[in-house]
């Protein structure tokens, strides 16, 4: 099941990378930035469902509601001479690494867990 | 991974549409991106190579028509110095003029000067290599310890130094007379050939400090030297003689 979404990945990639033109040099910043926010929803989502409380209408609203706010937080930047791009950029780096680092954390602990389940089933 | 989302598929519409929506934004993004730098490379090259086969016609053109004119005003010169007494005056003055104005290759005994960039590099990559290469300022002291030493005539890798040639940074190149020019550097200067090369060897003078940097300094005295005419004589655009009437 997790092909369907990685297929729509490559899909939506490929469809636009071939057949639409660029964007504006002048908006590509502001893409970049909106791409760095989905991407940290995406951490954010990884690392929920692994906790189990994963929610769909979160990962959604956050996916989208973040992106626009990342670009138009950049946008304002820009509009006031200040680097407001750095901090949505290092803000959600960290962001990002957290959540990756929460996320295989737990990996490594679920596993530890099954293997000292498994080991307390055989012993039995 | 059937455990993890408990059995439940809803998930599996919405992510797949976030995901087509993050994939177009990473293809339209890499798309722009690529053509941004090929373009902007490309654009900038173009440009520059048009620019430097315009001018390189430019210069040509315009070298053909001073060895024209300079071809008819020796014909001039050899017409006025088969005549006697005033015009003959006035031819030797008109020479004199022209060895100031540096529109003749003139000869005699002087100083060859190299130097170069620096051997030395900056330890830290950060840092620059500025310290360590040959500066506008530094060629204009040396060709202003020359004049200042008497020196009659003087050239810069072939460039005639006159009264109106400048000695300019342009980007990473220096220009001597709008022509730019790279280490090494070479001076040729006609004049009293020892008073030139102690003028430039003087103590905590320009020499001494190149040569503290580890640039590669070469000073030779020679018997002969030559050093070669302007290529483009200046005109006079603005400056208009003061006609001074005659006193009562």
């Amino acid at each position: 099941m997790i092909a369907v979404p990685f297929a729509a990945l490559v899909l939506g990639f490929l469809i636009v990378y071939r057949l639409l033109p660029p964007i504006p040099s002048a908006w590509a910043p502001y893409v970049a930035i909106a791409i760095v926010a989905g991407i940290d929803a995406f951490a954010g989502a990884g690392r929920n469902w692994l906790e189990r409380r994963f929610d769909e209408a979160i990962f959604i609203s956050g996916f989208f509601v973040n992106m626009v706010l990342a670009a138009l937080l950049a946008y304002v930047g820009a509009q006031l001479g200040v680097d407001l791009y750095l901090a949505v950029v290092v803000a959600l780096g960290i962001r990002i690494f957290n959540n990756l680092g929460h996320s295989r954390a737990l990996l490594v602990s679920m596993r530890v867990e099954a293997r000292k389940a498994r080991a307390g089933a055989s012993a039995e | 991974m059937a455990t993890l989302v408990s059995g439940s598929k809803r998930w599996v519409i919405p992510f797949t549409f976030v995901c087509l929506v993050l994939g177009s934004m990473l293809g339209i993004q890499v798309h722009t991106q690529r053509l941004r730098g090929a373009t902007q490379v490309v654009r900038q090259t173009t440009a520059l190579i048009e620019m430097l086969s315009r001018s390189e016609t430019q210069a040509q053109q315009q070298k053909e028509e001073i060895d024209q004119l300079r071809a008819r005003l020796a014909e001039y010169e050899k017409e006025a110095a088969s005549e006697k007494g005033l015009t003959r005056l006035m031819n030797e003055e008109l020479r004199a003029a022209r060895i100031a104005l540096g529109t003749v290759e003139v000869e005699g005994p002087g100083i060859e000067l190299e130097v170069a960039d620096s051997t030395m590099r900056t330890s830290d990559e950060a840092g620059t290599q500025d310290v360590y290469v040959i500066h506008d300022f530094d060629l204009l002291q040396i060709a202003n310890e020359l004049w200042c030493a008497g020196a009659e005539a003087i050239s810069l890798n072939g460039q005639r130094l006159i009264t109106g040639s400048g000695i300019a940074c342009s980007a990473r190149l220096i220009a001597v007379n709008r022509v730019t020019v790279a280490s090494p550097f070479v001076f040729h200067a006609v004049g009293d050939k020892q008073k030139l090369a102690s003028a430039l060897n003087i103590r905590d003078g320009v020499l001494d400090r190149l040569r503290v940097l580890q640039f590669p300094v070469k000073l030779t005295q020679k018997d002969s030297i030559v050093v070669p005419p302007i290529a483009v004589a200046p005109k006079y655009q603005y400056a208009r003689p003061v006609e001074k009437e005659a006193g009562p």
